[in-house]
């Protein structure tokens, strides 16, 4: 078979012969091309015929992030136990424009109680010495599996799509502490917000500009209708970062700070279709702090000013809110997170 | 690479977003804006700032140069001159907020009203664009202006810091054409500059792979204990490239490629291979170990340049099967032109670490490839049980450029019943497991000097002891009696056949590229 950049999930192949079966993928390829492999990449989902959709999100983030991709569709409910696997490859042209880079894929789906054979089937399939991430495109259920969760150095998630946002985090904080390896918690919600905290952030660079922090008296921000968490993960950023503590708040969409130095801070989310975080605005008495949408898609407006004055907004690059793009954003920044857990700290009573 | 002392407090939004020295808000001013550096490097490094959100929005850019030209006209310029050398494409509504940054200061480099004029213009783009006073002037001018320049700058107060601001100047090479012509530059630059404000661009430190020897050396316990003369039998440097000289003829018949390539770029990388571990990732302790390793390595005596030096000069012969001219047919070369084309060099750093370990260098022009590349050949495992008959020797290859990336040479029985053993390769390469390209020299070294990082910029020392290095050799090179030879090779061969017994002699040889 040769190998080439198709969507389908490749080969069949039995579960025990797969590292022969991706040997043999190998040899038998046509043309120039070069394997390649950063990270293990697993992606687990029960929602139906997620690995035909995981296997197009793979072929789009190995084309920036090579990795071994394990994809995994669990089907708890089934009646019959059962295990299938397929090998496949995401080939694309490097960056150099002469050669083909490829990625390999096993995807896997299990059914039944086969389910509970998870960290056994992806052990079994890890490119050694390589970092292990895990995308969970589920919510988490108790209890967390310890065996599972050792071996995990990243696991990626998007909190947005969260019900229950206190009691899945508790879940992802229990394995994270009982974890022997650090896991690092990698919140896609959170790589939502990249582009507008680094916009925002800017404003700020020079120190004489740092006056400002003390004298913010309100805080705007536009959030799309479901993305009321991602707004309220902004404002936790800015309490964190600034020092803020949570007061009692008026409403569901007032939340209230205190400064430091005693002054009342209102952040005000206002629910507008458009962008997951589509405008932010910071207001001081002499100063208004503004990131909006750019009307020409993918950028972001940022200017500042006073009330009735001329601005000079400047473009920044938005960021996009398809998962390929915020997987390849999460994955290119690695790092620890520290500053989201502060951020999720200052606001999980409000999530 | 970390925050000097004279940076400003940290902008606690910034935690977590950004793991780099934040540049901060400026005006760029460019002389000679409408030169050949601002049209295919300078602006599109800034647009590629910009469209990457890398660059701070209160910048502004601020062309100095002699053409009378309008705001317009100079953005059209550099639109069109964007559109074709820029790594991305340009996106009209990016550039249109980038161009209304951009500004044209028509004055003559020698007319002190010129800057007095740019002052008040300066102070005008601090007001509407909010650039806070801070100024990085670019000299992308020749050297023979940076004194009318400096001069004026001074004269016009434009040296000076206000409170809280910052002036910065960026000089490119060459840095002088000796020690004497270097010392003079560098007082010129100090009578209006200090050596902090001073930041001199080698773009081959900008280059992913350049910024990578520190990390394979200093992050990596393997390559610590094998990297000193008991293990390495000898360095390779190579720089290698298939151009001719082209259009610069003018400048490489007095310059030649020790001093256009050897002072500045080989050495710089030799002193990313072989200096110290520095205290700290601050520039000054960076730079700090780097000079040393100049400083060590041995001057040649006139019998050791013969003995160790090979120039040489390409003639008539063909590159990628296509004819091309000898040298001395390109135009504007002399036809009795003495100038070297081609360099390679012997040297030898005096220090603890690296005695008695050869290096070797060379760097030259219509060669049969485009590549540079650092090569580290470890010395042979003792020659029982397998060594004996074997003659390959592991070798660490840091390729700079093209297609970045490290390979490491080691041997492998070869699958069968007799054993028999070959090299084989581990090969890492950038573009192959990062599928982001890099971003070109010219950006990440714009933004260091606007952060105010100057890890990667030549201090004062390092180019003068550079030059003290390389003056005896072009001394013996022009004296009256006796000189070493100039030696000829063919346009696409791998230069002189002495360069090869350079190696030779000490039972090595050039790696095959």
């Amino acid at each position: 078979m040769s190998v080439t950049e198709t969507y389908s999930l490749g080969i069949p192949v039995e579960i025990g012969k797969i590292n022969q079966e991706l040997k043999k993928l190998w040899q038998e390829s046509e043309g120039a091309m070069t394997r390649a492999s950063l990270i293990n990449l697993a992606v687990y989902s029960e929602e139906p015929s997620s690995l035909e959709k995981n296997t197009q999100l793979m072929a789009k983030i190995t084309e920036n992030h090579a990795c071994r991709a394990i994809v995994i569709e669990a089907d708890c409910k089934a009646k019959e136990n059962r295990v299938d696997a397929w090998i496949s490859a995401h080939c694309h042209v490097s960056g150099a424009g002469n050669k083909q880079v490829c990625s390999e894929q096993i995807s896997f789906l299990l059914k039944g109680m086969c389910t509970t054979l998870l960290p056994n089937i992806v052990f079994s399939h890890l490119d050694s010495d390589l970092p292990f991430y895990v995308w969970w495109q589920e919510e988490f259920r108790a209890p967390m599996d310890a065996q599972l969760w050792t071996w995990v150095d990243r696991v990626i998630y998007d909190s947005q799509a969260w019900t229950d946002f206190r009691a899945q985090m508790r879940l992802v904080e229990s394995a994270q502490e009982e974890a022997k390896q650090r896991i690092v918690l990698c919140d896609l919600n959170w790589t939502r917000l990249d582009k507008v905290r680094f916009a925002l952030a800017q404003f700020f660079d020079h120190p004489a500009s740092h006056h400002h922090f003390a004298k913010i008296k309100k805080v705007r921000i536009e959030f799309a209708p479901r993305f009321r968490s991602t707004a309220i993960l902004f404002a936790g950023w800015l309490a964190a970062q600034l020092n803020w503590r949570a007061d009692n708040a008026n409403a569901r969409n007032d939340l209230r700070f205190v400064s430091p130095t005693h002054q009342r801070i209102d952040v005000q989310l206002h629910e507008r279709h458009g962008e997951p975080v589509g405008e932010i605005a910071l207001e001081t008495p002499e100063i208004q702090f503004l990131v909006t949408h750019a009307k020409c898609g993918d950028l972001l407006e940022v200017s500042r000013g006073k009330p009735g004055e001329k601005r000079m907004p400047q473009l920044m690059p938005a960021g996009k809110n398809d998962p390929v793009s915020l997987m390849s954003e999460e994955l290119m920044r690695g790092g620890l997170h520290n500053v989201y857990l502060h951020a999720v700290n200052r606001i999980r009573e409000s999530l | 690479m970390n925050r000097t002392a004279d940076q400003p407090e940290p902008n606690p939004l910034r935690e977590g977003l950004s793991a780099r020295a934040v540049p901060q808000p400026c005006t760029i001013v460019i002389f000679g804006a409408t030169g050949d550096l601002t049209h295919r490097k300078l602006i599109p490094a800034l647009y590629n700032l910009a469209a990457d959100g890398d660059l701070p929005p209160a910048v502004a850019i601020v062309g100095f140069a002699r053409r009378k030209k309008s705001d317009e006209e100079f953005r059209r310029d550099l639109e069109e001159a964007t559109r074709k050398f820029s790594r991305q494409p340009v996106r009209d509504e990016i550039w249109k907020t980038f161009a209304q940054s951009i500004f044209y200061h028509q004055s003559e480099f020698g007319d002190e009203a010129g800057y007095k004029t740019l002052a008040g213009r300066l102070g005008e783009i601090d007001k509407t664009h909010g650039t806070r006073g801070n100024r990085l002037f670019y000299f992308a001018a020749g050297p023979d202006q940076f004194e009318p320049i400096l001069k004026h700058l001074k004269a016009a107060g434009l040296n000076e810091t206000c409170k809280g601001s910052w002036v910065r100047v960026i000089v490119e090479k060459p840095f002088g054409t000796d020690l004497a012509s270097a010392r003079e530059l560098n007082r010129i630059i100090h009578n209006s500059f200090t050596e902090e404000q001073t930041y001199r661009i080698d773009h081959f430190l900008g280059k992913e792979t350049a910024q990578n020897i520190l990390v394979l050396r200093f992050a990596n316990a393997i390559f610590a204990p094998l990297w000193n003369t008991h293990y390495i039998d000898h360095v390779q440097i190579t720089a290698a490239e298939t151009l001719g000289v082209g259009t610069r003829a003018g400048y490489y018949e007095g310059a030649g490629a020790l001093r256009d390539m050897v002072q500045n770029h080989l050495l710089q990388l030799l002193c990313l291979v072989a200096m110290e571990p520095p205290t700290d990732l601050s520039a000054d302790s960076i730079r700090d170990e780097k000079v040393k390793v100049v400083r060590s390595l041995r001057r040649l005596s006139a019998a050791e340049i013969a003995a160790s030096v090979v120039r040489g000069q390409y003639t008539e012969g063909a590159i990628y099967g296509k004819p091309a001219v000898g040298y001395r047919q390109e135009e504007n070369v002399k036809p009795d032109s003495q100038t070297e084309t081609f360099v390679a060099l012997r040297l030898f750093i005096e220090n603890w670490r690296w005695a008695d370990v050869p290096i070797y260098m060379r760097v030259g022009k219509r060669l049969p490839k485009s590549a540079t590349e650092i090569s580290i050949h470890f010395k042979k495992a003792p020659a029982v049980l397998f060594n004996k008959d074997l003659h390959d020797l592991n070798v660490l290859v840091i390729r700079i450029q093209p297609d970045e990336g490290i390979a490491l040479r080691i041997h492998a029985k070869v699958p069968g019943t007799s054993f028999h053993i070959e090299p084989v390769k581990m090969d890492f390469h950038y573009g192959t497991s990062f599928g982001k390209a890099s971003p070109e020299a010219y950006e990440r070294l714009l933004l260091d000097a606007m952060s105010g990082d100057a890890t990667l910029f030549a201090r004062r020392d390092e180019v003068e002891q550079a030059w003290a290095f390389i003056d005896p050799i072009e001394e013996a090179w022009h004296a009256k009696k006796d000189p070493p030879k100039l030696f000829f090779y063919p346009v696409g061969s791998w230069g002189p056949e002495e360069a090869d017994d350079l190696l030779a002699r000490g039972g090595q040889a050039w790696r095959r590229l």
